[in-house]
């Protein structure tokens, strides 16, 4: 049977929440794995939402905010910029390799890029093959 | 605590959803979860029968907390907050799960599509059972209004609010009124007077009870929130005067762009090639002559100066062409047997007559040659002694593929707007944002064009973007209706969806306060914690994520929510299809 990932997304509301549902009212078509999670501003996106993702058996996640200069609160998503390449570097001591998280701007006239970035997203996870951190901690929880 | 009783709507948006999402499918399977009382699908969820619907199952069946699956909560989430209200439960004990514009618009197989759309449910029906009751605030609005910046823009809001009735402050930096648009001579298209149009605006202004004007000012900073702004402002260094005011316009105008950074066009060692303010001062003298004072036999006019190209600006300028083919009817009047040549990269006329004016001003006996704007600008070089004339400007004719040589003893640079040099200065005073180009961004750029994403501040005229002078009038005079709006309601609701710092669990490291964008959190010395100014806040969250000791709640997203709706979107994965 096909691997067929499943992909948390986190969008801010003001752009990349806007942008997805701009390839929607667009009719865009972009692979199914992507499921969105609107919080008001990427600077919202708290490490443990990550984690928590990847616990539920999360394949990847996604993190989409405005394009640097534009965020709606001024600087949220520089804030999560910071945040992400700190998180990028501890899941990966946790065994999940950082290409399983992505952050990328998208803006509220990017439909079509969003698209593409859930069709792309959805290829590198689906090379990735699933995600083992959920399996590993119900061994674990077992054995505990 | 009081039992969770959740009813859980599917729209079918007609087929919009219904074709791609198998609908009773996804309400049968909600109706197994814990605490969903009802499970219902239905055509149209928006209509009047479909909140009726959710409205007499909340009375019957004592629901208290609601999930709809439709269409965007951006498109329908009031109008179901509304409905929710109506019953007579908290509007946000409500959430909606996106299936059309995340689902069924963007998916082709419909087991895959509909399997997507029960996770998404699922997800909202976790978020909602950790919703709590939220209740509306409001502020009192002073109805005084700050504008800054004293051109058309700035003078027409200021007219309009001053009119009916309520105080406005103006502060204009320089020491005079009219902005550019004192510099224009004629207006494009129908070539009527700048100078009687703003005069007439100015004597108003100044002889207008209701206005108060403030020249050779600056804005340095403004505390508050809508509603109830405070200003200090200096006027020539010694005195002092504070304001207070409610709502805040600004105007702050463009900058002409300086080409003296092109190569090809000399500007600055050869003389006669000027700028367009420059040649609009001539016109204003009523005298077109060279350096020398001579009258040019050929003049050369050409297009998107700093406009429409990657090393200088992007964007287009908007009123040049019509400004330029408006400077060959001048032309043409006052100097009739002239040689007019229009070097353009496109011809713009957009705009009420403004084809019209083309079309008219191209019969005038004028050469159009035209010029590849991203590959190769137009050459100036001084003409040699045999030619009868001051300047060659060589030109890569596009039309023709042709190189031509035009004599010119006068070029005029159509140079484009940019924003002003302080507009930092002024963005970070009122606490609104720039785009790229340094132009201020409005608050959605098609349904809401002059508000900003701070409360009570607007944006108009060229400080926004380039625009001609009928276009900022109307974005002065629509801030002004919007104000109007807002003073006339007496009171504004503000953010609910605030931040909230648990004071038993907040350590006092501030973390909180270094991150927020608004100022909005302060610190007590006394309790040694962390406080939320709520009037202030936006609800962006960002100090939620960054509180090391989970003390700050971040309302309507709070961990809980996000955390069970996380668990909820992974219950159904894609696997079995």
């Amino acid at each position: 049977m096909d691997f067929k990932p499943t992909i948390v997304s986190f969008l801010c509301n003001w752009c990349s929440y806007t942008g997805a549902d701009l390839a929607g009212t667009s009719r865009m078509k972009y692979a199914p794995n992507i499921r969105i999670i609107r919080v008001m501003c990427s600077g919202r996106i708290e490490p443990t939402f990550i984690l928590k993702a990847f616990r539920e058996g999360a394949d990847g996640v996604l993190i989409c905010g405005c394009h640097p200069g534009d965020c709606h609160y001024h600087e949220g998503n520089y804030k999560c910029l910071r945040r992400f390449h700190l998180i990028q570097k501890y899941i990966q001591q946790m065994g999940i390799n950082k290409d399983r998280l992505r952050l990328d701007w998208v803006s509220a006239s990017e439909g079509k890029q969003f698209a593409e970035l859930a069709d792309e997203m959805t290829e590198t996870i689906k090379e990735l093959g699933p995600c083992e951190v959920k399996n590993t901690m119900e061994k674990l929880d077992k054995i505990c | 605590m009081e039992e969770k009783r959740i009813g859980v709507y599917v729209c079918w948006c007609g087929n919009n959803i219904a074709l791609m999402v198998d609908v009773e499918a996804v309400s049968e399977e909600m109706k197994k979860l814990p605490n969903v009382v009802i499970a219902k699908n239905y055509k149209y969820m928006c209509s009047d029968p479909g909140q009726d619907l959710i409205i007499n199952d909340i009375k019957e069946h004592n629901l208290n907390r609601i999930v709809v699956a439709a269409c965007s909560p951006r498109i329908h989430e009031l109008t179901f907050r509304k409905a929710l209200e109506n019953a007579g439960l908290n509007p946000y004990m409500f959430e909606m799960a996106n299936i059309r514009e995340q689902v069924s618009w963007v998916h082709t197989n419909r087991e895959e599509a509909t399997r997507k759309a029960k996770s998404l449910v699922v997800g909202a029906i976790n978020k909602v059972s950790f919703h709590e009751p939220l209740d509306k605030r409001s502020v009192d609005i002073d109805p005084a209004t700050l504008i800054i910046g004293g051109g058309i823009s700035g003078i027409s809001a200021a007219l309009l609010i001053a009119d009916s009735g309520n105080k406005v402050y103006l502060v204009e930096k320089t020491g005079k009124l009219g902005g550019h648009t004192a510099n224009v001579d004629l207006t494009f298209p129908y070539l009527y007077s700048a100078q009687q149009m703003i005069d007439f605006k100015i004597k108003r202004l100044i002889n207008h009870p209701n206005i108060e004007l403030f020249l050779d000012t600056q804005i340095e900073e403004i505390f508050g929130y809508v509603g109830n702004f405070e200003t200090t402002l200096k006027i020539n260094t010694a005195e002092k005067v504070e304001l207070k005011f409610g709502n805040i316009i600004v105007a702050t105008g463009l900058k002409t762009f300086d080409p003296s950074g092109i190569e090809e066009y000399g500007y600055g060692k050869l003389p006669d090639v000027i700028t367009s303010s420059e040649f609009e001062k001539m016109l204003l003298h009523g005298k077109v002559q060279t350096k020398e004072g001579k009258v040019p036999k050929n003049v050369v006019i050409i297009h998107c100066v700093g406009s429409r190209n990657k090393n200088y600006h992007e964007y287009c300028s908007r009123t040049c062409c019509m400004t330029a083919l408006k400077y060959s009817n001048q032309l043409r009047s006052a100097l009739p047997h002239s040689n007019i040549f229009q070097v353009y990269a496109d011809m713009r006329a957009f705009g009420k007559g403004c084809e019209e004016f083309y079309t008219q001003s191209s019969r005038k006996d004028i050469m159009f040659l035209m010029f590849d704007q991203q590959n190769e600008l137009p050459k100036i070089r001084e003409a040699g002694k045999k030619d009868n004339c001051n300047l060659i400007v060589e030109i890569n004719e596009k039309l023709s593929g042709e190189p031509i040589e035009v004599p010119a003893d006068l070029v005029i640079l159509m140079t484009s707007m940019e924003a002003h040099e302080e507009a930092k200065n002024i963005a970070h005073a009122v606490g609104i944002s720039m785009c790229g180009n340094d132009f201020y961004i409005e608050k959605h750029p098609k349904l809401d064009p002059v508000a900003t994403t701070t409360d009570g501040v607007y944006i108009v005229g060229t400080c926004q973007g380039p625009k001609d002078i009928p276009d900022s009038i109307s974005q002065a005079e629509a801030a002004a209706a919007r104000i109007l709006a807002i003073i006339l309601q007496g009171s504004v609701h503000v953010e609910v969806t605030t931040a909230f710092v648990n004071e038993e669990v907040c350590c006092g490291c501030q973390t909180c306060i270094c991150v927020c964008p608004y100022t909005a959190i302060s610190f007590d010395e006394e309790k040694n914690v962390s406080v939320v100014n709520e009037i202030l806040c936006k609800g962006c969250g960002t100090c939620g994520s960054a509180c090391p000791t989970g003390a700050i709640r971040c309302r309507h997203f709070t961990d809980k929510q996000i955390l069970s709706q996380i668990e909820g979107l992974m219950s159904i994965t894609l696997e079995e299809v």
